[in-house]
């Protein structure tokens, strides 16, 4: 039975399943019906370096970028893997081939244009990261985040990070009002 | 060598540091930089007896008593948000200074007001406790409150106690439930 996380927590990985080695980070939603205008929610990740920043563009894995020059972090887009129910995107990681100088990977959602539509992340509910071994299809770790964001338009939902000799994973589910923009900047991609 | 507290386990002073006379407990954290209320990390030290309990109300430091009757323990400042690069607030201890009464004292992190914030350490980024000889500014053990005490809000970190002659300082590492009125209530603090 897999293991949830409260905001906040952490786990390791390589404890909990020391034969990890591909995961696939699955991340879902239920938009609530609200008057019409459709939410466009783009699931992303940033390889960080110890300085918590990313190391070039390359590091930023979206719609426009699926795959990390080292293929160790590849964007799945919306296609349903099948490996479970429920998830809108999905990230593929190989823990494996994550450059050694990447400490951490930061799994955000952003509203597209929330801005201009007037949507933030107060009206989206049912949000959820969890890590399933791409091994076995198993679900490793969830994390449901509560229905307490009302003004950000960017959230983290999680992070992947190494500590100690050993892949974690922390719940984060926290964000900026300020959008993709506040979000890039934070982690030194000026957009 | 610095004692990871992640560990667990007591460091005995009279190896890490013979004739230490005095320390300095810091305590430090990254500001926020996503949305919402800030992080505003407390430290306090109970002043304690025989009996585990403060010698009196005076014996807690914390923001709003921030020096001790005899003057051994200071509390250098309330730091609300964890703006500033290394110790975000610093607690002074004078070992000679202590009265002999003074059988313990109990470090403790707080955060304030965790539960109307729904904030935990977890939550913060890099924060830790640590203390520190403030002869040599050699570090005797550290926390890790962001990592290791994630779902916590509250914590009981360490103690330093006399054993004989020499003080000994024992890692704690315990969650408290509730914040800083009850932490300091089980010390035997009157809260008006």
């Amino acid at each position: 039975m897999a293991l949830t996380l409260q905001k906040g927590g952490n786990l390791s990985l390589s404890k909990t399943d020391p034969t990890l080695s591909k995961i696939l980070v699955g991340l879902g939603w239920d938009p609530r019906a609200t008057d019409g205008a459709a939410f466009d929610l783009d699931a992303s990740a940033f390889l960080l370096a110890a300085n918590g920043k990313v190391r070039g563009e390359p590091d930023f894995i979206f719609y426009n970028q699926l795959k990390s020059p080292d293929g160790s972090v590849e964007h799945v887009g919306d296609n349903r893997t099948g490996a479970g129910d429920g998830d809108d995107e999905v990230i593929k990681v190989d823990l494996s081939r994550v450059p050694a100088d990447i400490d951490k990977i930061a799994f955000t959602v952003t509203i597209h244009e929330a801005d201009v539509r007037k949507q933030n992340f107060g009206q989206i509910g049912g949000s959820f990261i969890r890590i399933l071994n791409e091994l076995t299809g198993a679900e490793v770790v969830r994390y449901d985040l509560a229905e307490d964001a009302s003004t950000e338009t960017a959230m983290i939902f999680a992070e992947l990070y190494r500590n100690n000799g050993e892949w974690k994973f922390r719940a984060v589910g926290q964000g900026y009002a300020g959008g993709l923009r506040a979000l890039a900047n934070g982690y030194g991609l000026n957009l | 060598m610095a004692v990871s507290l992640s560990k667990g386990g007591n460091v005995s002073l009279s190896k890490e540091a013979p004739g230490l006379t005095e320390v300095v407990v810091g305590l430090g954290w990254d500001p926020r930089v996503t949305d919402g209320t800030e992080f505003d990390l407390d430290t306090s030290v109970f002043i304690t007896g025989e009996n585990g309990k403060v010698i009196n109300d005076s014996s807690f430091i914390f923001y709003n008593n921030k020096t001790s009757a005899d003057g051994s323990v200071e509390h250098l400042g309330d730091n609300r948000s964890g703006q500033g690069a290394s110790d975000d607030e610093q607690v002074n201890v004078k070992l000679t200074g202590l009265a002999a009464e003074v059988k313990k004292l109990v470090f403790a992190v707080t955060i304030h007001e965790a539960e109307a914030r729904r904030q935990n350490f977890g939550q913060v980024s890099n924060a830790y406790i640590r203390v520190v000889n403030k002869a040599d500014g050699k570090e005797l053990a550290r926390y890790d409150l962001s990592e290791d005490a994630s779902t916590e809000t509250a914590m009981v970190f360490g103690e330093l106690y006399r054993s004989g002659e020499e003080f000994k300082f024992k890692a704690v590492g315990q969650g408290f439930v509730g914040g800083l009125k009850p932490l300091a209530e089980a010390h035997g603090v009157s809260i008006g």
